[in-house]
């Protein structure tokens, strides 16, 4: 952050500078209902003709604002086109026309440098297929750098080096974390412990995935033990070999960065 | 057709229409669009063009989050009112007296960071349960007596798809059938149902068909991974033909078409499924290959009528481009279609076929203008089928945009235009909006209420014979359905976006509507109107009913 303080005192009022805000807001900030094509106002508050402080600009882009729409754009932009977009917003203050400019699209606008997904080829696809959603994806119920819907163990730093062994990690998995849940009702599932308070019980059920949480009264809850029969749903037969190779280049670069 | 045959031929339609499809509501207000046939309409007549004038406030609520508006519709079940707020917030109210008997506050994450949100349309209710989608992705259930969450499930990683849920789900026998946000995304519509009581899921239908999949051939290369096709608003159902209707968004990337060629099958469609299984009936696209973002996601109104004599059951839908299509709706053969704004330059018509006639496609890399603007000849908010008067009651708005086409490319969990957009001022008459009075199926308009800013207020019609709705500077207002006169203004001090509804506890009839100025759209009126900036947001309900002695 202080080195970016620095980049920003340093780069004021440097118009190539600008020019590449200009170009990064565009795509990134202009688009559908967000700020408006040159900051006129849309779904965000209108930038242009309006004081803002680089400093509080910087923040703001950087990190977003909590409980509102406007995202962190640290991780989506580089550091240096967070800078040039606060520089691009800065120059809007003085800005008194409420029409923008006849051409909205500056020249040599294209798509915002950060890509989304920023591994090689082979983990790129792994990283696809994971969270493939209409097989069911792996990322229904596992986290990998922080994605996906992390309701078993995050995939993170799982040791798998190739697809047999993955498919036999899938098939043999009887997860300690797995319990069998019965209801009143007699009803009963596959569950995963998510919370205990007083008179609540919170389950993860597992039937089918998605995971669904469900809130119980602790007297509807009959049984609650090591379920020893669970296995992950036979969902390996839906990825090729080849494509649980992918998978598994993806978690070996989740892991280590290679 | 002789008088005595018109009789018995609107005899026959009307009690085909009470055994199939009466839309009207009674006491109740039981489904998003009143009954699930989406007329928004009430049978109640105790307020009527007689009384209206003397309609007072009987109670306000306040729902305490002002950002995004109150876009919701409440619906009143026994007495008690449920609705939704932003951020999620669910309350339960005494309906009658305005007291609070629980309320539900949802922790979102602190970063959403996507374009849909913070507004919520509201909730759905059935078998002791309270159902509505999150900002975050997730369907939740309650304990419709306690406000106690009995389940919820995560639909999807809300970072990775650039989506979530702000419509109400539907109910259709023991399923919450639930759309989803993202057609301005990268990322591939569906529609999901989950069981009520488990939350588990039932069957999703995807929007864009996978390779192998009929319908897979409209699409080129990958873009039918992330070609949009949200669901963002809320289907209906008719139960005499089982059979689920909803309306399909944009195809992504809204206005840059070159990397998916072809019609993008079924963005822009309305979809019939089998509510049990999930799976295809019919369709009717109204916009083949879409590079304007003009939805056919609003409402699906189904009504009976007579189509060149012949007694027919139907299905209305008004496209975000400004022309509302006519199909029957027992198999999606098209019967008509007819505009709804007068300012329309992206097609000159609509051929007998249903087929879009003098295509005006936006070339990539230049400044085109284009009427409507990307807000639509018609904005979301709801319109209103009259049994009593049989004409529907919907807006219009009059407005073009100035549109920059750019090839982009899709990014996980990111905004997918390919281009941007200006407001501009149509080339006829002055930019605004209106409320207008057609017949459902020839789009013959029988009067007109003009207004200086866009409507985004939906419509509630009454067998009182009125027309109520509110406008952006905080008026709530009652019309004569049958002249478009106005009859009663109430000032709520904050733009209308959501939807009114009508009701009746003990004999007593009251309407609701929010009233909280906000949203995507409202954040766009300034580029036209200056001044709507300085609008008051809000996020009140205010309730009105007859003083005593009048009824």
């Amino acid at each position: 952050m202080i080195a970016l303080a620095l980049l920003l005192a340093q780069s004021a009022l440097d118009p190539s500078v600008i020019a590449r805000g200009e170009r990064i807001f565009a795509q990134s900030c202009s688009v559908g209902y967000c700020h408006g094509v040159a900051g006129a106002a849309g779904r965000g508050p209108r930038l242009r003709g309006r004081s803002f402080s680089k400093d509080y600009l910087l923040n703001v882009t950087r990190d977003g604002i909590p409980s509102s729409a406007m995202p962190a754009w640290k991780g989506r932009l580089k550091d240096d086109e967070i800078r040039a977009v606060v520089e691009y917003v800065a120059s809007l203050s003085s800005a008194t026309d409420p029409a923008p400019p006849a051409n909205p699209m500056p020249p040599g606008v294209g798509p915002a440098s950060m890509p989304s997904f920023g591994g090689p080829p082979q983990a790129a696809r792994g990283h696809a297929l994971f969270f493939d959603p209409p097989r069911n994806h792996c990322g229904a119920c596992h986290a990998v750098g922080g994605r996906g819907i992390a309701v078993g163990p995050d995939l993170t730093a799982l040791p798998v080096k190739s697809p047999t062994e993955l498919t036999s990690l899938i098939h043999a998995t009887r997860s300690r974390h797995v319990l069998n849940a019965k209801l009143a009702n007699g009803e009963e599932f596959p569950a995963l412990l998510a919370e205990q308070n007083g008179n609540h019980v919170r389950l993860y059920d597992l039937t089918l995935p998605p995971p669904v949480l469900r809130a119980l009264a602790r007297r509807d809850v009959v049984s609650l033990v090591e379920n020893q029969t669970w296995r992950h749903e036979d969902f390996v037969k839906d990825y090729s070999v080849a494509e649980l190779q992918d998978i598994v280049v993806y978690l070996r670069w989740a892991a280590t960065g290679q | 057709m002789s008088r005595l045959g018109w009789l018995a031929c609107a005899a026959g339609i009307l009690a085909g229409a009470l055994v199939a499809q009466d839309g009207s509501t009674q006491n109740d207000w039981p489904h998003y669009g009143g009954e699930r046939s989406a007329w928004r309409y009430s049978a109640l007549d105790q307020i009527n063009r007689s009384n209206v004038g003397r309609l007072k406030a009987a109670w306000a609520f306040q729902t305490g989050k002002v950002d995004g508006g109150f876009n919701a519709t409440p619906l009143v079940v026994d007495g008690v009112m449920y609705v939704s707020s932003s951020w999620n917030r669910v309350f339960a109210i005494d309906a009658e007296s305005g007291k609070e008997i629980w309320h539900y506050f949802y922790q979102n994450p602190r970063e959403i960071g996507i374009i849909y949100s913070p507004w919520t349309r509201g909730v759905a209710v059935s078998a002791g349960r309270v159902f509505f989608g999150t900002l975050d992705n997730h369907v939740v259930a309650l304990d419709q007596k306690t406000g106690r969450e009995q389940w919820r499930v995560n639909v999807e990683d809300m970072r990775q798809c650039g989506c979530n849920i702000t419509g109400a789900p539907l109910i259709v026998k023991d399923k919450v059938i639930v759309g989803v946000t993202g057609g301005d995304s990268a990322h591939r519509g569906y529609l999901t149902a989950f069981d009520v009581s488990t939350g588990r899921k039932a069957w999703r239908f995807w929007t864009i068909p996978a390779p192998g999949e009929k319908g897979h051939e409209t699409w080129t290369g990958d873009s039918w991974k992330h070609g949009g096709g949200s669901t963002w608003l809320t289907g209906s159902y008719d139960p005499e033909l089982n059979l689920v209707y909803w309306g399909v968004g944009n195809a992504a990337a809204d206005f840059y078409g070159e990397a998916r060629k072809g019609t993008n099958l079924y963005t822009d469609s309305i979809i019939a499924l089998d509510p049990d299984t999930g799976k295809l009936k019919w369709y009717f696209q109204e916009v083949p290959h879409d590079v304007w973002d003009f939805d056919a996601a609003y409402e699906c109104v189904l009504f009976d009528a007579p189509v060149h004599g012949v007694a027919r059951k139907l299905l209305l839908n008004v496209n975000k481009g400004g022309y509302a299509f006519v199909v029957d709706r027992t198999n999606g053969e098209f019967i008509s279609a007819w505009p709804v704004a007068e300012n329309i330059t992206w097609i000159t018509g609509v051929d007998s076929k249903g087929n879009l006639v003098g295509r005006n496609e936006p070339p990539v890399g230049q400044t085109s203008l284009i009427c409507p603007s990307i807000g639509g000849g018609r904005q979301w908010n709801h319109g209103s089928y009259s049994p009593h008067t049989k004409w529907f009651y919907t807006t219009g708005i009059e407005w073009c945009q100035a549109v920059t086409v750019t090839p982009e490319e899709p990014k996980e969990g990111l905004n997918f235009f390919g281009g941007v957009f200006q407001l501009r001022q149509p080339m006829h008459g002055p930019a605004g909006g209106h409320l207008d009075a057609y017949d459902p199926v020839t789009g013959k308009k029988f009067w007109s209420y003009p207004s200086k800013y866009p409507l985004l207020a939906s419509q509630l019609s009454t067998a009182g014979d009125l027309v109520f709705s509110g406008d952006p500077e905080g008026n709530f207002f009652a019309l004569d359905a049958l002249t478009g006169k106005k009859l009663w203004n109430f000032p709520t001090g904050s733009g209308h976006r959501g939807s009114s509804i009508t009701y009746s506890v003990k004999g007593k009839q009251y309407v609701a509507t929010p009233s909280g100025w906000g949203s995507a759209l409202a954040g766009l009126l300034p580029q036209l109107w200056p001044e709507t900036e300085d609008f008051p947001p809000g996020s009140t309900l205010f309730v009105f009913a007859l003083p005593s002695e009048e009824r």
